[in-house]
């Protein structure tokens, strides 16, 4: 399991910005309890983009959630570590932090911008006082600097500052109130930004406006970004690295690049598989079959072997570890080594 | 098609200008409200006029009646005296009388009292109207700011044992009329524990008391208005709970609450401004209804408490059949409604971004 963490250790890597160890969060409902995120564990590091991919209800928004300890009433962390390294270097548990310090930990040090794009922004206060609240919040700037950063990040996400900072949000379309909490969750300087599905709810000329402008921020100001999304393909065009959730697990971590062309896990495969290429076959094209699993009780063994078309008797039986099958690249499939890509990917994006 | 251009354009011009004047009125949110409420306040006084004047049997042929065959008038006498009390004249067409009704209803004119003469029906509104809007205006203001504090909450503290207890209360209260509340009151604490002046407590204040704006005064016009406040707040104040209650519920599940938190915001300014603010945006509507009511809504109440207030002058006057008071009353009462409706709206679209740029202000 722990295979490409010990990696990345005995490189004599500088410590991960966040690392996750072990976390696992449940829904406490009356029809039982929700295994929502079992056993996660990964790092992140300075500077570096993982994009968290898998189907609605695998678990990749509690995930997010549960960084920020923002989880609804109902859900509980119930074991597991976040270690947060701040800028002066100390290594805080994030699970420790008491109201008022995890209150100061949002936004400052980890920012998330959240897939409703629409009603993310209170209806009945200017966009301005938006981010003099989230500013003053934190204590942090004064207003004058508030004013300056707004208007030079609103600049950043294609926006015209005196127009919007002036504006309410129901005077703004989808896409420029996705780009407002794109501009303010960078306000705080925060050393990681989570994005939870950012484009979900936006048409598609704006979701390839979306993703120009976070990938022209990536290049400008120096943060780590958890993107989060169901789309592999899009998801790539931010990512170093990739990690594919199934059933509140990670199931395979990679390079973009060793995951999109050499993938070991047939649930990845699938979704590669499932999106059409933009040259190439149609043919090729083919949806995973079945139902994302049932996470009161999940399958027994591996979670995926219902639906996968390379199970065999051992997958119902033993719950596959995080094999080590590449450089950096793990895959929780016993039977990884026969996992193969058939068709020619398309490349996308560089 | 040529020759027809320009001999078209000639009217266009005073067209353009009455409908530009009308855009202008449409577009103004605020303007079209003042209309409207204006329309209504009009429409209301019509009905009146022309309801009391023909109905078979009608206030004035009635007053002229007893006139003649209980005091010996002679019907000219009758019918002008009549028309000084009722500030018209009977033998008029009744258009005129109408026009005439509706130049001294502008001046604020609503005639004279039948029941106490020379007293103009103005004047005994300016006497009892402002203990109404005192009385049953503060128990208004208690209960809403009240109500929508506890049903915050409760919304907060969800299944709470608070929540129980204030949501069964709430219901409890809700759905008994208010008499019956100001009954129990005056019979149970009043008579039978003798907790409650409620003797002393009549009235509107003290007598002896100089009316005036000085501590004294108030605290003296506070005591005596208090059973009456007591029982509008207690009526109505878990109707505000609830529906905070559950307006804070919905409003708590929006996603901007969840990315407040995100940002760190103190939980203090985000029940404020990102949920208070938001949830209580459907609580004026309803609050401009009850508003309106106001003066409406006590008359069996002042009459329980003897408070002497509009509501307690209109039964009274209904009782000695003095129509011009009655009729004052009730336009004064359609236009507490229609005004507070106004202020309602008007002050909603402060309140609510969305409804001013749609009303183009």
């Amino acid at each position: 399991m722990a295979a490409w963490q010990r990696s990345s250790a005995s490189n004599g890597a500088p410590v991960p910005v966040l690392s996750v160890r072990n976390l696992e969060v449940r829904y406490f409902t009356r029809a039982g309890t929700v295994q929502a995120v079992r056993d996660v564990s990964f790092d992140l590091h300075a500077s570096e983009s993982i994009a968290l991919i898998g189907e609605s209800g695998c678990g990749k928004t509690t995930l997010g959630l549960a960084l920020l300890r923002l989880l609804p009433k109902g859900a509980r962390i119930v074991d597991g570590e976040i270690r947060y390294r701040r800028r002066d270097g100390q290594v805080i548990d994030v699970l420790q932090l008491d109201e008022e310090e995890i209150r100061r930990f949002r936004w400052q040090e980890c920012a998330m911008v959240f897939q409703g794009a629409l009603n993310a922004l209170n209806p009945v206060l200017r966009v301005w006082d938006q981010m003099l609240d989230t500013a003053r919040a934190h204590a942090a700037l004064s207003r004058d600097e508030v004013r300056e950063r707004s208007e030079r990040l609103l600049r950043m996400v294609q926006l015209e500052p005196e127009r919007v900072l002036n504006a309410y949000p129901h005077e703004l379309s989808g896409g420029m109130r996705q780009r407002v909490m794109i501009a303010m969750s960078l306000l705080l300087d925060p050393q990681i930004i989570i994005y939870d599905e950012p484009t979900t709810a936006l048409d598609i000329l704006t979701q390839r406006a979306i993703i120009e402008v976070l990938r022209a921020l990536r290049e400008q100001l120096d943060f780590s970004m958890l993107f989060i999304s169901h789309d592999l393909p899009l998801a790539a065009e931010l990512a170093d690295r990739v990690a594919t959730m199934y059933a509140g697990k990670i199931i395979e971590v990679g390079d973009v690049r060793e995951i999109f062309y050499n993938p070991r896990h047939p649930y990845t495969l699938g979704l590669i598989k499932a999106v059409p290429p933009i040259v190439g076959e149609l043919y090729d094209i083919s949806s995973i079959p079945g139902t994302p699993p049932n996470l009161i009780e999940p399958p027994a063994g591996c979670s995926f072997h219902p639906r996968c078309p390379y199970a065999r008797e051992r997958c119902a039986r033993e719950t596959p570890p995080l094999y080590e099958v590449g450089s950096l690249h793990t895959s929780a499939c016993h039977y990884w080594r026969e996992v193969k890509l058939e068709r020619q990917v398309v490349e996308t994006g560089d | 098609m040529r020759q027809s251009t320009p001999i078209a354009r000639a009217p266009m011009i005073p067209q353009l200008a009455a409908r530009r004047f009308a855009s202008v009125v449409f577009r103004s949110y605020a303007l079209r409200r003042v209309l409207k409420a204006a329309l209504t306040i009009y429409l209301v006084a019509t009905l009146t006029f022309f309801i009391v004047r023909l109905m078979p049997g009608n206030p004035v042929d009635v007053y002229i009646h007893t006139l003649i065959s209980q005091y010996g008038f002679t019907y000219d006498d009758a019918a002008n005296q009549a028309a000084a009390l009722f500030a018209f004249n009977p033998n008029e067409p009744l258009l005129v009388q109408y026009w005439a009704y509706l130049r001294a209803l502008t001046r604020g004119d609503f005639g004279m009292s039948l029941v106490s003469p020379g007293t103009p029906v103005t004047s005994v509104i300016m006497t009892y109207l402002p203990w109404t809007l005192f009385s049953a205006g503060l128990g208004l203001l208690i209960s809403f700011l009240l109500g929508i504090m506890l049903g915050m909450v409760m919304a907060y503290q969800r299944e709470g044992v608070l929540d129980h207890i204030l949501t069964a209360a709430g219901s409890f209260f809700q759905s008994i009329p208010n008499y019956l509340v100001a009954i129990v009151i005056v019979v149970f604490f009043g008579v039978q524990l003798g907790w409650l002046p409620i003797t002393e407590m009549r009235g509107a204040y003290s007598p002896g008391m100089q009316p005036g704006l000085n501590l004294a005064f108030v605290k003296d016009a506070l005591y005596h208005a208090a059973l009456p406040i007591l029982t509008y707040v207690l009526t109505t104040i878990g109707a505000w709970m609830l529906l905070m209650k559950s307006s804070t519920l919905s409003t708590l599940e929006e996603d901007y609450v969840t990315v407040a938190r995100a940002r760190g915001l103190r939980d203090g300014r985000i029940m404020r401004s990102y949920v208070g603010r938001n949830a209580v945006l459907p609580l004026f509507t309803q609050m401009a209804i009850s508003a309106g009511f106001v003066v409406g809504g006590s008359v069996v109440i002042e009459k329980i408490f003897v408070y002497q207030g509009i509501g307690f002058i209109l039964l009274d006057a209904i009782n000695r059949r003095d129509y011009p008071v009655m009729q004052g009353i009730f336009l004064i009462i359609t236009f507490a409604v229609v005004a507070a409706n106004l202020l309602a709206d008007l002050l909603y679209s402060r309140l609510d971004p969305r409804i001013r740029v749609s009303g183009g202000e």
